[in-house]
């Protein structure tokens, strides 16, 4: 009988909170809002499985899993991302903290950054002075920023993943007086570069100075960039983006990057070459009536190898003898082996909102094309975030190209991962 | 003749007398339901068929007739987003993206029944115009038309309380005549200063069959913002409005 009744429970169970919604009034109890505490916690923990199929007959897999004798890797992440902020008057400290433990078949590694810590102070509305590490974002773009002057490198894979910031001071001075020339907002930003700060942003040359004015005029989002000569070369840049139609959105980046310097393998050896570069991107956001959004983007970069370039690379990985591998690995890390380390590329991605009724259930396509090899990913992805502070999502990928392109040459031509995070 | 004449003369004006009137009732609509320019809290329920719920919670700021920025305090995976619309642009800003993104008023940043212009409403006055006015036995059938094609829903038709010249339902008609929403106030509150309104807002529509959404109002108080604040500069910093 005792087992019959827990039977019972169980099996009454999920039914318990739809009985207690029927009987809601749909009441909002206000106190827990309306006054904000000093102190603010929220962030969210996460689980990770990959499955990667390798490549064993491509050059990256000699370069970086010859060893291993793998035609496959799972992988184990845990993932825990804390933002908190203190807040007294005019006065605001925040700091977003990202640590992950990883396991796979070949090694272990955990590594915990402070993503952002600094002080804000807000004397009125229009005026906002920052001080400490904080990630700055410029540009309109979805896939890649070429106008991201300051900022680390975005995941074209992965876009809205969060990033580590620069210790910066900066400031952000907003104008809004109404008519064509609506808002007009000013942020200069100083970015120091030594041994112990910021060393990876470029050279040490003590301070660096950038800034962006944004400009609202007549329904159209302007920013013009700038960063000084100094740690990094000197650039301008420009973006937009606007409606064109309710449903339809366009936008695009530009920057010119002045005596640009390009490490690249001449001969065998390398060489630093130095030039002006451009790099652009322009993009288009639609959303059908049967909310089907879809985002392209053309980014072009002069700073990316040619396909001869890679290709001299990739031919050498193949033709080198095993001592020679790990210099080549670290020829790689200059900038071959990086996300889309090419000039040009085209950024699909497809996702349907809600389909079948299934509300908060997004599945989504999307897919990188390198334009100069002819080389591809295509992502094919669930998302589902229909359970109170939990988000699913699985996505599989598969890469495709020649031996000696980009996607084709790398390690795994396979990948599938299940990521269930919790937000709290 | 002149009889004829005069018969005309008020024939031709009859509609002007009515579409004043429906105009001056339409503000009177938008100022009784909340101050031109105020802070709110609400929260917002998505209700799917078998009766399992997802709850929003906003904080929303509106200026003038069409500046409206709303920052998200739950659920815990959306905290930190806020939505800004100036006129008819309206831009998303989500935390981990780090800079405003372009939405339009069709989509939905919950999901569900109500989209980013009901999320984001603005005065009916700014974005319709009343096209007629008729006379029923609760009150009165205010009929409205978008003032432009980027406005969300072509024509509203209205019903308003006869005595507290409030909604009490609106049905949104697409430009092809097809009804997209039915939108119901109810439970009056009294939210201070003298404003009496429907507290709560629930909405469905044939598009989203057994589906519903709705909005509970639990603080609308009027407060004068700078305009600073309604710009994209500002959407990461919303909070710092709370409280204060």
């Amino acid at each position: 009988m005792k087992h019959l009744v827990h039977l019972v429970g169980v099996v009454l169970c999920p039914c318990v909170p739809l009985l207690a919604h029927a009987a809601d009034d749909f009441s909002f109890d206000l106190s827990a809002y309306a006054a904000p505490g000093p102190f603010e916690l929220h962030g969210y923990a996460e689980l990770r499985q990959e499955y990667q199929g390798l490549d064993e007959d491509s050059p990256l897999y000699r370069l970086n899993f010859a060893d291993s004798g793998r035609d496959a890797l799972n992988r184990s992440i845990a993932a825990l991302e804390l933002s908190g902020s203190y807040r007294n008057g005019e006065s605001r400290i925040a700091a977003t903290w990202h640590g992950e433990q990883q396991h796979d078949e070949l090694a272990d590694h955990g590594a915990g950054r402070l993503y952002e810590l600094y002080l804000a102070h807000q004397p009125d509305a229009g005026t906002t002075v920052e001080l400490g590490k904080r990630a700055v974002k410029w540009g309109k773009g979805y896939a890649w920023n070429p106008v991201g002057f300051i900022e680390r490198p975005k995941d074209p894979n992965d876009p809205e993943l969060s990033r580590e910031g620069y210790v910066i001071a900066a400031a952000d001075f907003i104008h809004t007086r109404g008519g064509d020339l609506h808002t007009v907002a000013f942020t200069p930003v100083l970015l120091p570069v030594t041994a112990a700060v910021n060393d990876d942003f470029g050279q040490e040359t003590g301070l660096n100075a950038a800034a962006k004015l944004y400009l609202l005029y007549r329904d159209i989002d302007i920013d013009l960039l700038w960063l000084g000569n100094g740690s990094r070369p000197g650039r301008i840049g420009l973006d937009f983006s606007t409606n064109l139609a309710p449903n339809f959105e366009i936008h695009g980046e530009y920057a010119y990057i002045h005596d640009h310097e390009q490490k690249v393998l001449d001969a065998g050896a390398m060489i630093t070459r130095s030039y002006d570069a451009q790099t652009w991107l322009l993009g288009l956001r639609y959303l059908s009536e049967r909310e089907t959004t879809w985002i392209v983007e053309y980014y072009h970069d002069d700073r990316g190898y040619s396909e001869a370039q890679m290709q001299d690379f990739l031919n050498r990985v193949d033709a080198a003898p095993d001592a020679l591998l790990p210099p080549l690995r670290s020829v790689g890390q200059t900038g071959y082996t990086r996300p889309t380390a090419m000039q040009d590329y085209v950024y699909l991605r497809v996702a349907q909102k809600d389909p079948f009724d299934i509300l908060y259930f997004t599945p989504a396509l999307t897919a990188i094309g390198n334009l100069d090899d002819g080389s591809w990913s295509l992502t094919p992805e669930l998302l589902y975030t229909g359970i109170d502070d939990l988000e699913l999502r699985l996505r599989a990928t598969v890469l495709h190209g020649d031996r000696l392109s980009e996607f084709g040459a790398k390690p795994n031509d396979r990948k599938v991962e299940l990521r269930l995070r919790y937000s709290f | 003749m002149k009889h004829l004449a005069v018969t005309l003369l008020l024939l031709a004006v009859a509609p002007l007398v009515h579409a004043v009137d429906a105009a001056a009732l339409l503000h009177e609509v938008d100022r009784n339901l909340q101050p031109e320019s105020y802070e709110m809290y609400r929260k917002l329920i998505n209700v799917e068929p078998d009766g399992r719920r997802k709850e929003f919670v906003l904080y929303s700021v509106k200026k003038g007739g069409d500046k409206v920025l709303a920052l998200f305090l739950d659920p815990p995976s959306e905290k930190g987003r806020s939505t800004l619309r100036l006129g008819d642009n309206m831009w998303l800003y989500i935390p981990n993206v780090g800079k405003p993104l372009r939405i339009t008023s069709l989509q939905s940043v919950i999901g569900g029944v109500f989209n980013n212009a009901d999320i984001l409403r603005v005065d009916f006055a700014a974005e319709y115009d009343a096209e007629g006015l008729e006379e029923t036995s609760d009150g009165y059938t205010l009929k409205l038309k978008a003032k432009t094609a980027t406005v969300a829903y072509d024509r509203l038709v209205m019903q308003v309380d006869r005595k507290h010249h409030l909604p009490l339902t609106i049905e949104a008609y697409a430009a092809s005549g097809m009804l997209i929403k039915t939108l119901r106030y109810s439970q009056m509150k009294d939210f201070g200063d003298g404003r009496l309104r429907p507290s709560v807002l629930e909405t469905d529509s044939p598009l989203y069959k057994d589906y519903k959404s709705i909005m509970i109002y639990a603080s609308i108080k009027a407060r004068d913002l700078p305009d600073e604040v309604f710009s994209l500069n500002y959407m990461g910093r919303v909070d710092d409005l709370r409280g204060k």
